[in-house]
């Protein structure tokens, strides 16, 4: 035996009629759909663009991802083309998912201003989660979350980058740096 | 003799080219394309030519060697016969209900008179419902034959839709057939020259009814509860692959073209042009001679038909797009409380009408 819900939708004259409710509803569609078959026209003479698609063609274009959003992690280069990672190892005993992988080595004066750098660098990205306790561990600023998230490969092995693959420009970091400053309240004494 | 026989088959070579190589095809792209519009997407346009996508064209050719190379897979305990036999029974009325539709008048061309209709049966628009009746138990089998629970329930429900909205289908025809006195197609169309004599003048609420049932009867959204996809995978063809589920879907998109092109010439004129007689137009082009006017009449009747049923399929495709699906109780609400009480009012007032006026 079938038994009814009681719901307190209590429907006008006008829309228990059905049908004007139907064409009603199929204006807003039709309405949508002229606007964006026609848009360009007012677009070409120069008014404001009509259309309202969102999609974009992915691989040619790709949006903007917020600064929040948690990309492949990678390493800042500074300004003297050198890593700014000291080879603590800190970020390898927060990684919860062990895809880091550092060969620390002893500075011999040229490969960095402080005592230790990395001899080899390594990321796994088929094991990483992207949960950015790497970039909240670092005491250098030197590992960041960038907004690449386009990284799948044929072979698994190729998803192990090394250090040149993964060094990128602090200028390319800036933004994410303010907001890891921010985020995470370094340097703030 | 061979003349007519040639003339028969020009106009079955016609109504193929039209149907199953124009429209068929064409309303798949139409179908994707217009959605994706309407609510704001692009929609398919990856399938490319040497770079070129022709606003997403080719993906018909895609899709048609998609189909042709897929694995047509049956399952464990199938009906082998009736699970290769279903989506035949479906298409093949889909395709028989276009031998009694007029896309034209007639016309005098050579010295011989040309009927535009394939076949001009007596009880043309019976023929129609007959044949058209008959693919309901395509969808039947092909359920029942499938060994799969999804299947079985889909074709359950194509069954009782089809029981319950045929019997309004056959109710609001009454009404046309009571206003123009004649189950002939062509007898129909030609008997719409005058534009306040248009069945949907005459029959507003039947041509409401017509167009509900008939939607109902091919099973798209809103009330494709047969195939719906979030209750029944994918109902009665679940099962199916490669070119058979091509044929249900082409079988579909026939029916939509069947369902505008009646509704075209039961109700909007069929190819008249409003206000414009065939005399009129006959006149205008006198001086080409008997046979050159009759052509170029010709032309101009199939070309305003053909666009009529073109914005018919847009009406149904907006509708398609715009309504959600209703749940299974309401269905049966609709069909049997609402639009049947109402196709027999219909034909009450016609009668009382019709009698009053002679």
């Amino acid at each position: 035996m079938a038994y009814y819900v009681k719901r307190n939708i209590k429907m006008t004259w006008w829309e228990r009629m059905y049908i004007l409710a139907i064409l009603h509803g199929m204006l807003v569609t039709l309405r949508h759909f002229f606007g964006n078959l026609f848009g360009f026209i007012p677009f070409l003479l120069g008014q404001k663009k009509h259309r309202e698609i969102f999609t974009l063609y992915y691989p040619e274009e790709t949006a903007k991802y917020p600064i929040a959003y948690r990309g492949r992690p990678v390493l800042a280069l500074n300004e003297d083309n050198l890593p700014n990672c000291v080879a603590c190892g800190l970020c390898e005993i927060a990684c919860p998912a062990y895809c880091i992988d550092i060969i620390p080595g002893e500075n011999s004066g040229k490969q960095n201003k402080v005592e230790r750098y990395p001899i080899a660098f390594t990321i796994d990205y088929a094991v990483c989660i992207f949960c950015g306790f790497c970039e909240e561990a670092c005491p250098e600023e030197a590992i960041y979350m960038s907004d690449n998230c386009d990284i799948s490969m044929l072979d698994r092995k190729k998803m192990k980058y090394n250090m040149e693959q993964l060094l990128v420009p602090v200028a390319e970091l800036k933004d994410r740096m303010d907001f890891c400053r921010d985020m995470y309240g370094k340097w703030n004494y | 003799m061979i003349v007519d026989l040639a003339i028969t088959l020009a106009k079955v070579f016609f109504i193929l080219a039209v149907t199953v190589g124009f429209f068929a095809p064409v309303l798949t792209w139409v179908e994707r394309k217009q959605s994706a519009i309407m609510q704001d997407r692009i929609g398919a346009n990856r399938a490319d030519i040497m770079g070129f996508t022709a606003l997403g064209l080719f993906h018909i050719i895609a899709d048609a060697a998609k189909m042709f190379f897929k694995e047509d897979f049956i399952p464990d305990g199938a009906n082998k016969v009736l699970h290769t036999l279903a989506p035949v029974i479906a298409l093949v009325p889909a395709l028989l209900t276009f031998a009694v539709i007029p896309f034209g008048g007639q016309y005098n061309l050579f010295g011989k008179e040309v009927n535009l209709v394939i076949s001009d049966l007596d009880v043309g628009l019976l023929f129609v419902f007959a044949i058209a009746s008959l693919a309901t138990y395509g969808y039947v089998v092909a359920g029942w034959s499938s060994n799969n629970n999804w299947s079985l329930l889909g074709s359950m429900r194509t069954a009782s839709q089809m029981v319950s909205y045929e019997v309004t289908l056959g109710l609001t025809i009454i009404g046309v057939l009571m206003v123009y006195g004649s189950m002939q197609l062509t007898q129909i169309g030609a008997a719409q020259e005058n534009f306040w004599h248009w069945g949907f003048f005459l029959q507003p609420l039947g041509f409401f009814m017509f167009m509900t049932a008939s939607i109902a009867e091919n099973k798209r959204i809103p009330f494709d509860n047969p195939e719906a996809e979030s209750e029944l995978v994918a109902g009665y063809f679940t099962e199916y692959s490669g070119l058979k589920f091509g044929m249900f879907f082409m079988a579909e998109f026939i029916e939509i073209v069947t369902i505008a092109a009646i509704v075209t010439i039961l109700f909007f004129g069929a190819w008249h042009i409003p206000f414009v007689t065939t005399a009129t137009l006959l006149s205008i082009f006198d001086f080409l001679g008997t046979t050159g006017s009759n052509l170029v009449l010709m032309f101009i009747h199939v070309g305003v038909f053909f666009t009529k049923v073109l914005i018919f399929i847009f009406i149904q495709m907006t509708i398609r797009w715009s309504l959600p699906r209703f749940r299974y109780d309401q269905i049966m609400k609709l069909g049997w409380k609402i639009l049947l009480p109402l196709a027999l009012a219909n034909i009450v007032v016609t009668g009382v009408v019709i009698l009053a006026l002679s």
